[in-house]
């Protein structure tokens, strides 16, 4: 097997004012699961897009096994056998399995619809290309978040014609456990002889299971690594960024303070009870927990999005009822949420707008906004933190993560707060973006605010906070200081699997 | 580099794509006026203007709903509580014509109450909700005119009168009333800090929220201001015929509603505008008229209403997304 199964030569793809690809190439040997990094914004989404026939690229080729593909269009990228496992899962809730495989190629004969021949057709697709036997009887909504996402790679294998199948970002939306049960699912296809390509922001995943990486940066494949070992992760990041970065946390030589925020026997009667802490003026307390502990829950009802039934809530030692957003907003707490394009930004409004928010007060005079005001305040914030497109009015749904949640701290920022809830903060960050929200955050602290850190990242918890504790079935315990914790030490105790449950502080 | 041919577009392009609905509304007036040298006349340019006051101030209104993420299908019932309040307060009571004015406006306000509280309080969809507002609107009104005959008040104070009837400076007043609100919706919806917390929340409902903003008590703000704002269209009605006609604002409905979406497509992002509305209006008001001048049969006319509108539409459509390129191109740095 000489040729390769993709080769595209010197892509170039402009949009308005962005030179999305100068030039990309990209070579995928027949056979192997190649991996694609970088940062976003870096091209790799949009060389996807015209491998797909999304977009049409302004020059350069493409060749499929060694024949060139032309015209590069949807109907005959899927000719060639190249399928695409998209980020999102684009399932119906309601629908069986079988519905969900055969979804816009279902097989019929002049009786009807063949239901029986799809089912065996697709529970044999599941069990023998990605080793998993699930039901065609099931319906998507009782199947869990991994289970879906085999249901969407089944789909692009059910014709059989499938000889490269792209994966962007698959694992985003999967619990560390279910990531496992993919990778075995794309390594048993591997074996089939299906090529792979792998995009993802873990670079533990890429080092794990791709044999060779391409690296984007700035609309170029700016390097290529040929035998990929766990050791090739940081030159990874170094080629990503183009600079060396000593460590992804920021020190942690803060001295906390006094008490910002208390907590006394919060609950809501249902998902969590008899919550009680406190975080220092200038700390950054993290919140460990899996899904479903209540951790999002007690987030949310510190926000006064969620009702709270007893229990206390006080800062700087006075004590305040929380019973909505605007009633936190107005006593300096803040929150960050987990799902930014859903609660974080309003997605058609620009960073301009969506920084303005939350000072309209400020930058207005008897209740007529001041637009040069509001372009200051905005250009004061997007100055100090680097977000990209620097232009103030570009749409924020047209940013990537690391950047829209630069919007949104920076509109926290703008407003004075002291005490700040960050939910999930770098769910789909790239690293380098990281790098930077984490040196925020740790300023933020260094100014005396309040920080609470809600994460199921471990190892962000322990890098990023001061002291951690875990929400284990509503009940918050075992507040530790991260300098005597590990990782494996805080997924045990966030899964329950030891025993100990003492205050060590 | 690619990307720059895209910004450097000639400036007759650039005209066509920023201005391309205003031209269609130019090239159609040129076109009745060729048509028929009427329809240029003062009088009817006067006619099409005076025509167009009450849907401009009921789309007003409704551009401020639709800006929340709502709609109201009640706007209609505010009209004719307005209308017949005011019929009542002097008929009856005999009151001078500034409480009319004032029984009017919080008989419509009532109206804006009642779907706040179903919208609010009890968090119905504000379609359902106004919808059910309109049924019991229509009924009440059936009832209290037992059946539904309209309320006559020949007598009607001469200062009352003027509202619809009087000029003032050669401008009919109700077009004066038209233009004042026009101002006042511009200050409230597109000036003010209360304008961008309701179109944030419109966008997006629970960002809005997170970022701190009282969702709930601008939802009652708007649907009391917008019913009040319906009223004026009820005295103005008033005025003009001198008796309350019942369910005579339910006509007015779609056309409002279309305004809005016209206005809101002629946005550079789509969003519900106090000018979009304004200059969609306009339009509409300019094509009924326009068509109605020449003789078109009444059977077809509603027909190429519409399809005047798709086609405008559609050019609007374009315009947006060529000024959305442009957009991206020329401001990014």
């Amino acid at each position: 097997m000489d040729k390769p199964a993709l080769l595209l030569n010197n892509i170039v793809k402009a949009f308005p004012g962005v030179l999305a690809l100068d030039g990309a190439s990209l070579e995928i040997k027949s056979g192997e699961i190649h991996g694609l990094v970088g940062e976003n914004g870096a091209g790799k989404s949009t060389i996807i897009k015209v491998l797909a026939g999304v977009y049409q690229a302004d020059s350069g080729s493409i060749e499929v096994f060694g024949e060139p593909l032309k015209p590069i269009t949807p109907a005959t990228v899927h000719r060639a056998g190249i399928r695409f496992i998209h980020q999102e899962l684009h399932l119906v809730p309601h629908f069986s399995v079988t519905e969900s495989v055969f979804m816009g190629q279902e097989i019929s004969s002049p009786a009807g619809l063949s239901k029986g021949q799809m089912r065996r057709r697709a529970e044999a697709v599941l069990k023998d290309k990605l080793g998993r036997s699930i039901s065609g009887r099931k319906l998507v909504r009782d199947l869990t978040t991994a289970e879906r996402k085999l249901i969407q790679i089944a789909r692009a294998l059910i014709d059989d014609e499938a000889r490269v199948v792209v994966f962007d970002e698959p694992t985003a939306p999967l619990a560390s456990g279910e990531v496992v049960a993919l990778m075995s699912a794309i390594e048993r296809l591997k074996n089939s002889g299906i090529t792979i390509v792998y995009i993802s922001h873990y670079l533990d995943e890429i080092t794990d299971i791709c044999e060779r990486v391409t690296v984007f940066r700035q609309g170029q494949s700016v390097a290529v690594f040929d035998t990929v070992t766990k050791a090739t992760g940081s030159e990874l990041v170094t080629a990503m960024i183009g600079r060396e970065i000593a460590s992804l946390y920021p020190d942690s030589d803060r001295n906390p303070h006094g008490t910002g925020l208390s907590v006394k026997s919060l609950g809501d009667g249902k998902s969590f009870q008899n919550v009680s802490f406190e975080v220092g003026r200038g700390e950054i307390f993290g919140i460990a927990g899996l899904i479903g502990s209540g951790r999002e829950e007690l987030v949310d009802a510190l926000y006064g999005v969620n009702k709270i039934r007893y229990g206390t809530i006080e800062k700087d030692s006075k004590p305040i009822k929380i019973s909505s957003p605007a009633i936190a907003v107005a006593n300096g707490i803040v929150l960050v949420p987990r799902d930014r394009r859903q609660d974080g930004l309003v997605l058609p409004m620009n960073i301009l707008e969506n920084i303005s928010l939350s000072v309209l007060k400020q930058i207005s005079s008897y209740g007529f906004l001041n637009r040069k005001r509001e372009r200051q305040v905005a250009e004061q914030q997007t100055a100090k933190i680097d977000i990209r497109p620097s232009n103030p009015k570009t749409v924020t749904r047209f940013l990537s993560g690391g950047n829209q949640q630069k919007v949104v701290l920076a509109r926290w920022l703008a407003n004075d707060a002291n005490i700040f809830i960050l939910d999930e903060p770098t769910v789909g960050v790239d690293v380098g973006a990281r790098v930077e929200i984490y040196q925020l955050i740790a300023d933020l602290a260094a100014n005396g605010a309040s920080i609470i850190v809600s994460s199921s990242d471990p190892a962000e918890l322990i890098g990023l906070c001061d002291r951690v504790a875990t929400m284990t079935r509503g009940v918050l315990s075992g507040v530790r200081i991260t300098e005597k914790l590990t990782v494996d030490r805080l997924v045990a105790l966030t899964t329950g699997a030891t025993q100990e449950s003492a205050n060590v502080t | 580099m690619n990307a720059q041919v895209l910004h450097k577009r000639s400036f007759i392009a650039n005209v066509l794509i920023r201005f391309g609905f205003v031209l269609v509304i130019f090239a159609l007036f040129v076109f009745f006026a060729v048509w028929n040298p009427l329809f240029l006349q003062a009088e009817n340019l006067t006619n099409i203007v005076e025509a167009s006051a009450i849907l401009m101030i009921l789309a007003l209104a409704m551009t401020l709903i639709i800006a929340t993420g709502g709609i109201d299908l009640s706007i209609g019932i505010a009209l004719d509580f307005g209308a017949a309040a005011a019929v009542v307060a002097m008929k009856s009571y005999d009151m001078a014509w500034p409480g009319a004015v004032c029984a009017g406006i919080i008989a419509g306000s009532v109206v804006g109450i009642f779907n706040a509280i179903l919208v609010v309080g009890l968090r119905i969809s504000p379609f359902l909700a106004t919808l059910s507002t309109f049924f019991i609107g229509s009924s009440v009104q059936r009832i209290f005119t037992n059946g539904g005959g309209p309320i006559s008040h020949r007598r009607m104070p001469d200062e009352f009168r003027q509202i619809a009837q009087g000029d003032t400076f050669g401008i009919p007043n109700e077009v004066l009333v038209a233009l004042l609100l026009i101002l006042v919706y511009l200050i409230v919806l597109e000036w003010s800090v209360w304008g961008r917390q309701v179109h944030a929340m419109g966008m997006q409902r629970s960002a809005a929220v997170v970022a701190g903003i009282k969702t709930n008590r601008n939802l009652i703000i708007a649907f009391i201001f917008a019913s009040a704002t319906c009223a004026v269209t009820g005295l103005i009605a008033a005025a003009n015929i001198r008796m309350f006609t019942p369910l005579s604002g339910f006509s007015y409905l779609l056309d409002a509603i279309a305004a809005t979406f016209i206005g809101a497509a002629l946005h550079p992002r789509g969003r519900p505008n106090v000018l979009g509305t304004v200059v969609a209006v306009l339009f509409l008001t300019m094509v009924a008229n326009g068509l109605n001048l020449m003789g078109i049969n009444f059977n077809t006319k509603d027909a190429l209403s519409g399809i005047i509108l798709i086609s405008a539409l559609a050019l609007a459509v374009a315009q947006r997304k060529a000024s959305e390129a442009m957009l991206l191109g020329s401001r990014s740095r």
